[in-house]
């Protein structure tokens, strides 16, 4: 989730106030933020926003609004959603963006009062949304211009990849918008999004000069923002028409918190959308929600009173009426998060603040159960450790190379498609290796060692809906000079007598036992694993110099056989 | 020293003390090798027994010096077996045998070259004349105490347990090795002369003090070191002394059965649970998307869901079905909310998607399978579910780790015993006093909030997250009553039970570690 850098003093004078840092760390609950760092002397702000829902709120204009919201008591009025002349600009969408990215939402902002701390916060934001919001600008993406220069109507068109050039930000010379994937560090970053299709999208305007290249790039020659711009351009670029405009109307709002006159600019599109094929932006999309007042009270655990849902919802920014049986709330143009009335309750609680309710204990009750499986656990870890083992817990996630040699024929692993590491690339599907693993990190570890590991393993199945099962394994190692076949069949025997299981050993092969020193132990016609000396060649191969002998079972089969006795 | 007190160090001698102290009657400077050689311990207990000795100030080591020792070679211990040629030689002609050079070289199987050599040298010392046909005689007068000589120091070398200090030999012996030690014009010696470090030993004032006494008493009074059932059988521990212990030696190290300390941890945290009525649920560690984001209303799109945040499973890369009912109306929830009087999030839900398989990503997949099978109401559940996050494991992340995680269902759920519960956690797990309620965001939970607790060691620490499980959660899976869905991070906490600052060191393979762990509980 995103970290913003904000200055004290721009977010105090966003606020109208200016806030002592405990006070204001308070006050960041509100947009479920959190002060990460301060840093007195510069001012300078570290905070995390955990919400990825509210976008509004990744930027000091944001921050500053829920909690001037909130020290007004009521929500603040946005004039310029409500655009009934007709928009003075224009762009026109050109017809081949239908498939390529069809969405592009603008509004102008004049009289911007620009300072350093605000082009970093415009900056900040724009990379913000169109990095995480946008989903690495895939979804949405912006172009922020300084307008005077610009001649309307603009054209919103695509253009063969060497038919259009221009000087980009960043760069001296002109590229042509080939050279401008291949060379350009945003090119480079960014080019995956557009490079499947034979024409790329363009900003160009009514003299034809290209002001950009979205989502990757604006031009240098023409709209470059600098201090001393006071009248810009914004545009939101997209292949989601509601992020588009919810982008778009962020913006607009955080520039009209700044003193900006925002004004309209008509798309014009050649096909049809959700809103129309003449939309002016910013575009209002929120809607009336109705909402009966014992949502609050059932949701809440506590009786509240219409006046006071209304008081607290305003004082988180809706505009709320009351009506008959309950309140219809409009929620405010920067949000497009409100999907159930759950959202409006949270809303109440966090306006009221978390620490005004009380917390009362659930009253029903219950009876505390562990599973069958988890018993059998117990039972057996509290009889090894009284045979003298010391309990060992290992990784589930590993190697291919700690398990290669315990694999029986033909027997698979569930593996990671798309590994970071191949020291983490497969799950175990036994245990026994995961205690020659401790055997062979311990060999400084005085002797004799007697250790065993209840875990659990995944096995590859493809009987199951997953592909696998998950088994619950006991594996117990004997390690020292004499550590042979017979010591470690007492152990087991005297386990599976406590158990009440009866068994019998057959002679077996496995890969990680000594040939005709090995045993597969048999209960009602049920493999439940094996015992055996561990093969010299399985010792050599993890450069343990100790001789060890060890057992496996499988407990899921060994509860199996309990429940049905 | 007074006289008690040099009985008492006299009755507290460990037999293996008595040995090494036995043996400085023969010197007063000895090596570790002649102790050895002289006591017949072996090197690890004459350690013990000369630390004991050092710990009571009886003994000294004096230095480290470095000695030569003896061994033999190939040929010597050819030699020590069948003799050296020179011997085989005498000892044939004493037998009576008649025999030629050649007849050495063809019937005995010896190297032309030790035989001509051998033979030289007999005849130069005048133990032998090559007679007519080269046929060998022994002189009437001839002397061969010189080769017994020599055979008996390379018997000796043989059968000593522990290499020889060439210094401390007899200087006729130590003559005749240096004589033997690549000499003669031989092309193979007998001898091997190594360097080795060497300890050398004495004996404190106070302990020659003690050697005369144990000799003086010499083997009058019979002491026992054991109590044997034969003593017992037959009364003789009647007349047996029980020499003392030192009892303020460290006793031997033991190995002893005993659980994981991480886990005797979780097992700390799963009987609370238990104890606080709820009952514990399992999963599968491989899980479809289905049941590990989508049933949680975690939308397809969402950051976390791509493939730098999860990992996925190579083959089968998808499960078989997603189950019904719930595949449908998960669908519809996250399309236009369905019957979950939600807006939805309003895209084209993918239900090839959904069955993609990897590893189970967060705990609350167990709480969402829990929902679809008819949980009890009233119920309360728990897990602790092993979890898998697509990180580089460094010292704060490791690769698979422990969820603690569950829901909460009934008729009386909502926001204020959401809190209520939460506040119980932390009172019962981390002992708090203080609490701090703030909102959070998940994506399947509405309201949300973050508790933050006052732990007596850790100060304020975030103990968990936890919230009402959204409509658009529990209504497809079948559950109409509000469910509280918590998740506690434990780890840390458990990291300071364990006094460790590296995550890995949960599961350490280092069995010296694991055993010398301990865990405090409080």
């Amino acid at each position: 989730m995103p970290t913003i850098d904000i200055k004290k003093r721009d977010l105090d004078s966003l606020i109208g106030r200016k806030l002592s840092v405990p006070v204001l760390e308070k006050h960041l609950m509100l947009a479920k933020a959190e002060l990460k760092e301060y840093n007195a002397e510069t001012g300078d702000l570290k905070i995390e926003l955990s919400d990825s829902n509210r976008p509004d709120l990744w930027s000091a204009e944001g921050i500053a609004r829920q909690v001037r919201i909130a020290l007004a008591g009521k929500a603040e009025v946005y004039p310029f959603f409500k655009h009934g002349r007709k928009p003075a600009r224009e762009i026109r969408v050109d017809m081949g963006l239908k498939t390529v990215r069809p969405y592009i939402a603008a509004c102008t902002a004049s009289g911007i009062r620009m300072n350093e701390d605000v082009l970093a916060q415009m900056i900040q934001s724009q990379e913000k949304l169109a990095d995480i919001f946008g989903r690495k600008r895939s979804t949405v993406s912006i172009g922020i211009y300084e307008l005077d220069p610009i001649t309307f109507p603009v054209e919103y068109r695509l253009a063969e990849p060497s038919s259009v050039s221009f000087t980009p930000l960043g760069m001296e010379e002109k590229l042509n918008l080939a050279e401008i994937l291949e060379r350009h560090p945003k090119g480079i970053a960014y080019g995956g999004i557009v490079k499947p299709f034979p024409a790329y999208p363009v900003l160009t305007d009514g003299m034809g000069r290209a002001l950009s290249f979205p989502p990757i790039i604006n031009s240098r020659e023409i709209g470059e923002v600098k201090s001393q711009t006071r009248n810009v351009l914004v545009e939101v670029t997209g292949t989601d028409m509601r992020m588009t405009i919810l982008t778009l109307n962020i913006l607009a709002t955080n520039f009209y918190d700044r003193g900006a006159d925002i004004e309209p600019v008509l798309v014009v599109y050649p096909y049809e959308t959700e809103f129309g094929k003449r939309v002016g932006f910013p575009y209002d999309t929120s809607r009336k929600v109705t909402v009966s007042l014992s949502k609050f009270s059932s949701g809440l655990g506590e009786d509240v009173t219409l006046g006071d849902v209304k008081k607290r919802l305003s004082a988180y920014g809706h505009k709320v009426s009351a009506g008959r049986g309950g309140l219809s709330v409009v929620f405010p143009p920067y949000r497009d998060d409100i999907m159930h009335t759950v959202d409006l309750v949270e809303d109440y609680a966090i306006s009221r603040g978390y620490d005004s309710f009380e917390a009362v204990m659930p009253r029903e009750s219950t009876v505390g159960v562990l599973s069958s499986i988890e018993i059998l656990s117990d039972t057996v870890r509290d009889s090894m450790v009284g045979a003298g083992f010391q309990e060992i817990m290992s990784n589930i996630l590993c190697s291919r190379e700690e398990l290669e040699d315990a694999l029986q024929g033909g027997e698979r692993l569930v593996e990671v498609d798309n590994p970071l590491s191949l020291a983490y690339s497969v799950l175990r599907n036994c245990v026994l290796p995961s205690l020659l693993n401790v055997e062979a990190a311990s060999s400084k570890a005085f002797y004799p060692h007697r250790v065993f590991e209840v875990g659990e393993v995944a096995v590859f199945d493809t009987a199951q809906n997953m592909g696998s099962r998950t088994d619950l394994n006991l594996a117990a190692l004997v390690s020292h000079p004499a550590a042979n076949f017979s010591e470690t069949h007492s152990y087991f025997d005297v386990l599976l007598y406590y158990l009440g299981v009866d068994y019998g050993l057959e002679p077996a092969e496995h890969h990680l036992f000594t040939p005709g020193r090995c045993g597969m132990v048999v209960s009602h016609g049920v493999v439940l694993g094996f015992i055996g000396e561990v093969r010299p060649e399985a010792l050599d191969r993890r450069q343990i110099t100790m001789p060890c002998a060890a057992f496996e079972i499988n407990l899921n089969k060994l509860l199996h056989l309990l429940e049905i006795k | 020293m007074l006289p008690s007190e040099e009985t008492k160090l006299l009755e507290s001698l460990h037999p293996l003390e008595t040995k090494v102290l036995q043996c400085f009657s023969r010197g007063e400077t000895l090596s570790a090798a002649d102790i050895m050689n002289a006591s017949g311990l072996d090197e690890s207990r004459l350690d013990m027994a000369a630390g004991w000795l050092q710990s009571k100030g009886l003994f000294e080591v004096r230095d480290e010096s470095v000695t030569s020792f003896v061994t033999l070679t190939e040929t010597g211990q050819e030699y020590h077996k069948a003799g050296t040629p020179e011997n085989r030689i005498i000892k044939a002609l004493k037998e009576g045998k008649q025999f030629t050079v050649k007849d050495i070289i063809q019937t005995w199987g010896m190297d032309p070259s030790e035989v001509s050599s051998a033979t030289g040298a007999l005849k130069t010392s005048n133990v032998i004349t090559i007679g007519k046909g080269g046929v060998l005689h022994l002189n009437e007068a001839a002397d061969t105490k010189p080769y017994d000589a020599l055979q008996q120091v390379i018997d000796e070398t043989a059968g000593a347990s522990v290499a020889l200090s060439l210094p401390s030999l007899p200087a006729g012996k130590q003559e005749l090795i240096q004589a033997n030690f690549h000499k003669r014009g031989k092309s193979k010696g007998i001898f091997r002369i190594t360097e080795k470090k060497n300890r050398v030993f004495s004996l404190t004032a106070e302990g020659k003090e003690l050697l005369r006494l144990l000799e003086e008493r010499g083997a009058a009074a019979e002491e026992a070191s054991i109590l044997t059932p034969e003593m017992l059988k037959q009364g003789t521990w009647k007349d047996k002394k029980f020499r003392a212990y030192n009892i303020a030696l460290n006793p031997p190290r033991q190995s002893i059965g005993r659980k994981h300390p991480y886990r005797i941890f979780l097992d700390f945290v799963k009987y609370k649970f238990i104890g606080m009525g709820f009952e514990e649920m399992r999963g599968p560690l491989v899980e479809n998307e289905f049941w590990d984001m989508d049933a949680l209303f975690m939308p397809q799109f969402h950051p976390a869901r791509n493939i730098h945040d999860v990992y996925f499973v190579k083959e089968p890369a998808a499960s078989k079905k997603i189950e019904e009912p719930f595949g449908k109306r998960v669908a519809a929830a996250h399309r236009d909310g369905g019957e979950t009087g939600s807006s939805g999030w309003r895209y084209a839900f993918d239900i090839e998607r959904a069955k993609r398989l990897i590893l189970r990503s967060q705990g609350t997949a167990v709480s969402a399978r829990t929902l679809a099978i008819g949980p009890k109401i009233p119920g309360k559940y728990f897990s602790i579910a092993r979890c898998f996050r697509y990180d580089a494991v460094d010292a704060t992340h490791a690769p698979d780790f422990y969820q603690v995680e569950g829901i909460v269902l009934g008729e009386d759920i909502n926001f204020t015993t959401l809190l209520g519960l939460l506040k119980l956690f932390g009172q019962e797990i981390a002992k708090a006093t203080e609490f701090q309620f703030r909102p959070a965001y998940f994506p399947f939970t509405e309201p949300s909030v973050e508790l933050h607790v006052k732990h007596p060691e850790l100060g304020w620490m975030e103990l968990g997250g936890a919230g009402l499980f959204r409509p658009e959660v529990t209504v497809p899976l079948g559950v109409d009553v509000p469910v509280i869905a918590w998740g506690l991070g434990l780890d840390r906490m458990a990291m300071v039970a364990l006094g460790i600052q590296d995550i890995r060191d949960l599961f350490s393979r280092d069995l010296d570690f694991i055993r010398t762990k301990k865990i405090q509980l409080g």
